[in-house]
């Protein structure tokens, strides 16, 4: 039994092992990797009646996170807000306007490039020259 | 004629007595218990990012309690999406627990803190790439085969450092909690399995 156990925990491990290298390399080798130095971005923002508002930043931010803190430092007519959840911060409130899933049917969906954003705001990458489009989307029925 | 009959008639009678429900009232109470460890743990640890017991109560429940915890993974998610809301991750819950019963079921006869520890830290790090399953096939409902596969594998990738964190936590966890909680279920539980 001793024995059995023994070469079960050996297989065990060296799986365990063999998952923790290639998740590792995966994620060096996949993971959304910032680029460092002045940048030249703009942050539109399209809320329910559909105009939109530009913002332009030079920011050496490496999120978007960091860029839109920035942006609300410098320019008082842009204000943010949002809340800690479980997959990293979820935007709720910007330019003063609501939109919380559950209490709204609403919420801010985040468009790099006209494209349909993959990361959080505190995962999204900010590359020089891109567009970063917050749009007050109502949830369908 | 009339005799056998009236054999057959106390042969059921007796069977029937017999039989025992396949939940007692002791199994309920149980399970309540059990339901309410695992959300209590699940509460108190709820300020330190993907260190959780709720891995670890499911593994030593299904070893000392058997295939009766099969019923407390149901209901504990039932539990969880009345308390919490239902969401994404609601959906995540409803294949990933049962998956580690079921692991926790086929290895039951291994009585080792090392290799349940292994066992739960491989779990916390596939953690992320199990959720991921979840996006994998909404892509595949709503826009398609590879949308889905981007989205999931953006999801997943981006979760690997917290992944490693849920696997040391379970490593650890499993390895410092086995051996007295496990002295205590053998106790309690050697009449119920």
């Amino acid at each position: 039994m001793e024995k059995k156990n023994t070469k079960k925990i050996i297989i065990a491990a060296v799986i365990l092992a063999a998952l923790i290298a290639i998740f590792s390399v995966c994620y060096f080798k996949f993971v959304a990797k910032p680029t460092a130095g002045e940048k030249s971005i703009t942050i539109e923002v399209v809320a329910d009646d559909g105009q939109p508002k530009d913002y332009k930043l030079d920011t050496d931010a490496e999120f978007l996170i960091d860029a839109m803190d920035e942006l609300a430092d410098e320019d008082s007519s842009f204000s943010f807000e949002g809340s800690d959840g479980q997959y990293g911060m979820m935007i709720e409130v910007i330019n003063g306007k609501q939109a919380i899933y559950e209490k709204d049917n609403a919420y801010w969906a985040l468009y790099v490039n006209d494209n349909y954003g993959e990361y959080g705001v505190d995962q999204q990458p900010v590359q020089d020259g891109d567009t970063y489009t917050w749009k007050y989307e109502n949830a369908p029925e | 004629m009339a005799i056998p009959i009236l054999g057959n008639t106390k042969m059921l009678q007796n069977k029937r007595q017999d039989k025992t429900p396949i939940f007692s009232a002791k199994d309920i109470a149980y399970m309540g218990i059990m339901i309410a460890v695992i959300e209590a743990c699940k509460f108190a640890l709820s300020s330190l990012p993907n260190i959780e017991l709720t891995s670890f109560w499911l593994i030593m429940f299904t070893l000392f309690y058997g295939r009766k915890t099969a019923i407390i993974v149901p209901a504990l998610i039932l539990v969880e999406g009345a308390v919490y809301g239902i969401n994404t991750w609601w959906i995540m819950y409803l294949y990933i627990w049962p998956l580690l019963v079921l692991i926790a079921w086929i290895f039951r006869k291994t009585d080792s803190a090392l290799f349940w520890a292994i066992v739960s830290g491989m779990f916390g790090l596939c953690f992320g790439g199990l959720c991921s399953l979840t996006y994998l096939g909404m892509g595949l409902v709503t826009e398609g085969f590879k949308s889905g596969a981007n989205t999931a594998f953006s999801f997943w990738i981006s979760g690997i450092y917290w992944d490693l964190i849920h696997c040391a936590g379970n490593f650890v966890l499993m390895l410092v909690l086995y051996k007295p909680v496990s002295r205590l279920m053998k106790r309690e539980f050697s009449t119920v399995k």
